[in-house]
């Protein structure tokens, strides 16, 4: 992946959202519609392309946990909103490669965790569970080594205590599994296929409708040693 | 290898057997080591070999392995760990096939000598092909063929039977043997892995899998260096012998520096949780339901289905297996239409006469009995039965009136029982319908739903 090893040449430890957004869209991981801007030209035309209402969000390899650092702003309505949240989040963050992720808002009451960990032993695992602020909380999650069989990625969902979630409740639609399941899959996948890979956290998941949307994601690598 | 695992059936099945350190002194090991294999009744040559003793327990003892002219296949080694190099090298210059090292003191120390030994005795031992179980164990017992070669002469007290134990812990496996006897289960072989020079867990259950006295294989883990070399075996041979899996850790942390959540989350045991269900291996959370699952496995075919059928004595134990049930996946089904009418028939409508179904009201009447349980177990709803009776002094003879029901039926579908009496009162009785197959039973309805249920997810795991 040319990503991965433009970031590695750079020393870095870990990817951008917006990086790792497009590795998991290569491994046909369905992801929020999502543009990268650095000027409030750019961002007038992103906001048009993906419509409001819209999520900012500052992006750069060096910030992992945006929620703590104030770097999102939801619900934009329009563009006098946008050049707000622009000017806002542009200011908040430090170092050198900063921007704004210009992203739609996806719509949904579950969230939903997916990730990977690269373990000394078995390898990449990977990892499913309840999402959002949840996930710290009542760790409600379930593991298996990858490679996946499309009944492993299933078991898991089976296997976690919040599983009725999934299901059609309170007016909502039954989750798409199959999709889910391929989504599970193919993060096993990029483990398997990208050494440098150490871990993904892709956090939220969120059910639009029926189906799962990435909408936020980490990558997290460390050079291997041939 | 392949030299290593044809050893493999010499070393459990030997025509002879050597103590290299063998005494007449109960303060040593040797001496407890004779004594298994002597009380135990193995019916091969036993052979003490110490420099120091012409006879040890009525048989002649040699002054070292290279004295004594005839073959050995079975060398078990109570020394020092500095003179284990030297006798390792005997055994493989005698053609020995298989080697028990009780001794401790190689990797598992502070020291790294011990790292240095244990690398040197592994080199010998996998060089000549000679499968080594420990060092640092209690050693292991083949029930089929009375051999007892551990430093534990009661564990031939024992039952023989079809339930195999590989453990990493000793005193895990002293724990679950005595158990064992208190509950009457019966075993094919117990392993003490110790540390491991060159069998594995993933050897062992290679070996088990074809070994025709073992049907069920329980393993206690610890921590192994490579986990995926026993979840490839036990993939491999899927689907041909339950394994029961213990493994301690789950208090172990994730990884605190991670930087992501999914890093931070992983235990260890959360991995090696997932890893075993992937095998097809069934992971337990405590000893008791080891042995527990172990005893149903060998007692009873796996459930068709999640139906279950509650019959019970009184409505109390009923209740609380059925509680069992909901959390555990297994479904209280409703009787067909032709099932109800029978039981309708039967029992008076003083208590439940749906599925659980309270008994009681028809204890005084055995054939009223046979005919509600059979109807309930022949019921095309029901996967499996489980069937609840507490002694009241009233009741004392209702065992009696159902024995022939549960000798005809005879495990057609599993049917896990709890029924309890104070002691003595019904215990030989049990016993009897256990040795004769036709029933398996546990002091709680919890326990035996939780039997139940363990059949059940095993049988998912199958045929997924």
């Amino acid at each position: 992946m040319k990503i991965i090893e433009k970031a590695l040449k750079e020393k870095r430890t870990s990817l951008s959202e917006y990086e790792a957004k497009q590795i998991l869209a290569s491994y046909q991981i369905p992801v929020a519609r999502e543009i990268l801007v650095d000027d409030v030209k750019n961002l007038m035309n992103a906001a048009e392309e993906i419509g409001y209402p819209l999520v900012l969000k500052g992006c750069s390899p060096d910030i992992a946990h945006k929620t703590e650092k104030g770097l999102i702003r939801v619900d934009i309505r329009n563009f006098k909103e946008a050049g707000e949240a622009f000017e806002e989040v542009m200011t908040a963050m430090d170092g050198s490669q900063k921007a704004v992720l210009v992203q739609e808002m996806v719509k949904g009451e579950r969230e939903l965790v997916i990730g990977l960990t690269r373990d000394p032993q078995f390898g990449p695992c990977v990892m499913f569970g309840l999402g959002g602020i949840f996930t710290e909380i009542l760790k409600d999650i379930s593991f298996r080594v990858a490679p996946l069989e499309k009944r492993d990625a299933l078991e898991m969902m089976r296997e976690i205590k919040s599983r009725k979630i999934l299901e059609s409740v309170r007016g909502m639609p039954a989750v798409d599994l199959d999709m889910l399941a391929d989504i599970l899959i193919n993060v096993g996948r990029i483990g398997l296929e990208n050494e440098a890979v150490k871990e993904i956290d892709i956090n939220p998941v969120i059910i639009s409708g029926n189906k799962p949307v990435a909408v936020d994601a980490l990558m997290v690598l460390e050079e291997r040693k041939a | 290898m392949r030299k290593k695992a044809e050893n493999m059936k010499v070393l459990f099945n030997p025509a002879s057997a050597a103590v290299v350190g063998a005494s007449d002194k109960p303060d040593k090991l040797g001496f407890h080591v004779m004594k298994s294999l002597i009380s135990g009744g193995f019916a091969g040559r036993i052979i003490p070999v110490n420099p120091n003793s012409d006879e040890i327990m009525g048989l002649k003892a040699f002054p070292s392995l290279a004295d004594y002219n005839e073959p050995i296949d079975l060398a078990i080694l109570v020394l020092p760990a500095k003179l284990i190099p030297g006798v390792f090298r005997e055994c493989a210059a005698r053609g020995v096939k298989g080697i028990v090292l009780i001794t401790a003191g190689f990797k598992e120390i502070d020291d790294p000598g011990g790292a240095d030994l244990h690398e040197e005795i592994a080199g010998i031992a996998n060089d000549a092909g000679i499968p080594v179980i420990g060092p640092n164990t209690f050693g292991m017992i083949n029930f089929h063929t009375n051999l007892n070669a551990s430093f534990t002469p009661e564990f031939s007290r024992l039952m023989k039977g079809s339930v195999a134990l590989v453990s990493q812990s000793g005193g895990i496996s002293h724990l679950l043997g005595f158990l064992a006897m208190r509950m009457d289960v019966g075993f094919s072989k117990i392993i003490g892995l110790g540390n491991r020079l060159n069998v594995d867990f993933d050897q062992m259950v290679d070996y088990l899998m074809g070994d025709p006295d073992t049907r069920v294989i329980m393993l206690y883990m610890e921590g192994v260096d490579n986990p995926v070399r026993l979840l490839e075996t036990a993939k491999k041979h899927h689907g041909k012998k339950p394994i029961i899996i213990n493994k301690t850790g789950s208090s172990a942390k994730g990884d605190q520096a991670s930087r992501s959540h999914t890093g931070s989350m992983a235990g260890r045991h959360e991995i090696y949780m997932g890893s075993f269900s992937q095998a097809g291996m069934l992971a337990v959370d405590h000893t008791e339901a080891l042995l527990d699952t172990a005893r149903a496995f060998a007692s009873c075919p796996l459930p068709d289905g999640p139906g279950v059928a509650v019959l019970s004595g009184q409505a109390g134990p009923g209740m609380a297996a059925c509680d069992v049930c909901e959390a555990r996946g297994l479904k209280i089904v409703q009787f067909t239409e032709k099932t109800q009418q029978k039981i309708n028939e039967n029992l008076p409508p003083l208590a439940l006469r749906t599925n659980p179904v309270d008994m009681g009201p028809a204890w005084y009447d055995a054939s009223a009995i046979e005919k509600i349980a059979k109807a309930a177990m022949e019921d095309d709803h029901v996967d499996g039965i489980l069937f609840m009776m507490v002694f009241a002094s009233a009741n004392v003879d209702a065992l009696k009136g159902i024995r022939g029901l549960l000798e005809d039926w005879a495990q057609r579908k599993p049917l896990i029982s709890c029924i309890l009496s104070p002691p003595g009162v019904w215990d030989e009785q049990i016993k009897a319908l256990e040795q004769s197959g036709s029933l398996i039973n546990y002091p709680t309805p919890e326990r035996a739903a939780n039997a139940m249920a363990n059949l059940w997810e095993y049988k998912k795991m199958q045929t997924r």
